[in-house]
C-alpha cells in the first residue's frame, strides 16, 4: 500500500491524538468550525495553512500536535477534553 | 487508563519541496457541493459516504451539512474548514506548486468506527492516490 503524507489541521488536539495523526497542527484557541480562523480572516487563514503545510518539511514527533497561537484570532476557546475512562 | 490508538502511526515521509508539490484537501467537515446529496444527519450511527469536490470549484457552491458542530462560520466562508480559496492564494504565491485534481468532504462523525477506518477511510486514500495526483494532504475537522 502506498501511503499518503498528511498533515491534520486540529482544534481539538486532545481528541485527536488518540489516533495519533502523523503530523498536526493545532492553531491554540480556536473554536471548533474555526479549523483555519474565522471567516474572512484571509491573511491569518493563509498563515494557518502556510504553517500547517510547513509541517511536511520538518521533523515533526509522530502522533503529536504541534500548538502555535495567533493572537489575532481574538477570543480564545478551551478544546474539548477527552473523558476518562474508569 | 490509556486512550490512544494502538494502530501504528502512518506515517509517511514527505522528501518534496512545498513549492513543487500539488496538494488536496481531505475533510471530515460534513463539505459538499450545493447540488450534491447532503450528508445523512438523520441515521444516529451516522454517513459512511464521502463527495467529491473538484479542484476548480466556486468557493460559493460549497455548504456543510454535519450535525455535530456549529457550522454558522463555514457557511459565511467556507475556508474557515475547507481552504480552497487560500490553497489558491498559495499557489499564486508559488508557496505550493498546484492544487490536486480531487478533493474530499465526508462528515466526521460515526458510531460504525471499524466500517470507517476499513471501508471510508480507504477509498478516500485510494480516491486521493488515484485520482488526485496529490502530493500531500491537508486534513481538517470541523
Amino acid at each position: 500500500m502506498k501511503g499518503i503524507p498528511t498533515v491534520l489541521i486540529t482544534v481539538s488536539p486532545e481528541v485527536s491524538a488518540q489516533m495519533r495523526p502523523p503530523r498536526a497542527l493545532y492553531p491554540k484557541g480556536f473554536k471548533i468550525g474555526n479549523s483555519l480562523g474565522r471567516p474572512g480572516m484571509r491573511d491569518l487563514q493563509k498563515q494557518v495553512l502556510r504553517d500547517a503545510l510547513s509541517l511536511l518539511t520538518r521533523n515533526t514527533r509522530p502522533g503529536q500536535a504541534e500548538t502555535i497561537e495567533y493572537p489575532e484570532y481574538g477570543e480564545q476557546y478551551e478544546p474539548p477534553r477527552v473523558k476518562k475512562l474508569g | 487508563m490509556s486512550t490512544l490508538s494502538r494502530k501504528c502511526v502512518p506515517f509517511t515521509p514527505f522528501d518534496r519541496e512545498l513549492s513543487r508539490s500539488t496538494i488536496a484537501i481531505v475533510t471530515a467537515g460534513g463539505v459538499h457541493l450545493r447540488d450534491q446529496e447532503g450528508f445523512n444527519i438523520a441515521d444516529e450511527l451516522g454517513d459512511l459516504t464521502y463527495r467529491e469536490i473538484p479542484p476548480d470549484v466556486d468557493s460559493s457552491q460549497l455548504m456543510v451539512t454535519h450535525h455535530h458542530y456549529d457550522h454558522a462560520d463555514a457557511g459565511e466562508d467556507i475556508n474557515v474548514v475547507f481552504p480552497i480559496d487560500v490553497l489558491r492564494e498559495l499557489e499564486s504565491e508559488g508557496f505550493i506548486g498546484g492544487i490536486a485534481k480531487k478533493h474530499i468532504g465526508y462528515m466526521g462523525y460515526t458510531m460504525q468506527l471499524k466500517a470507517m477506518y476499513e471501508g471510508t477511510a480507504r477509498e478516500i486514500a485510494n480516491e486521493i492516490d488515484r485520482g488526485s495526483r496529490a502530493d500531500a494532504v491537508v486534513l481538517t475537522g470541523g
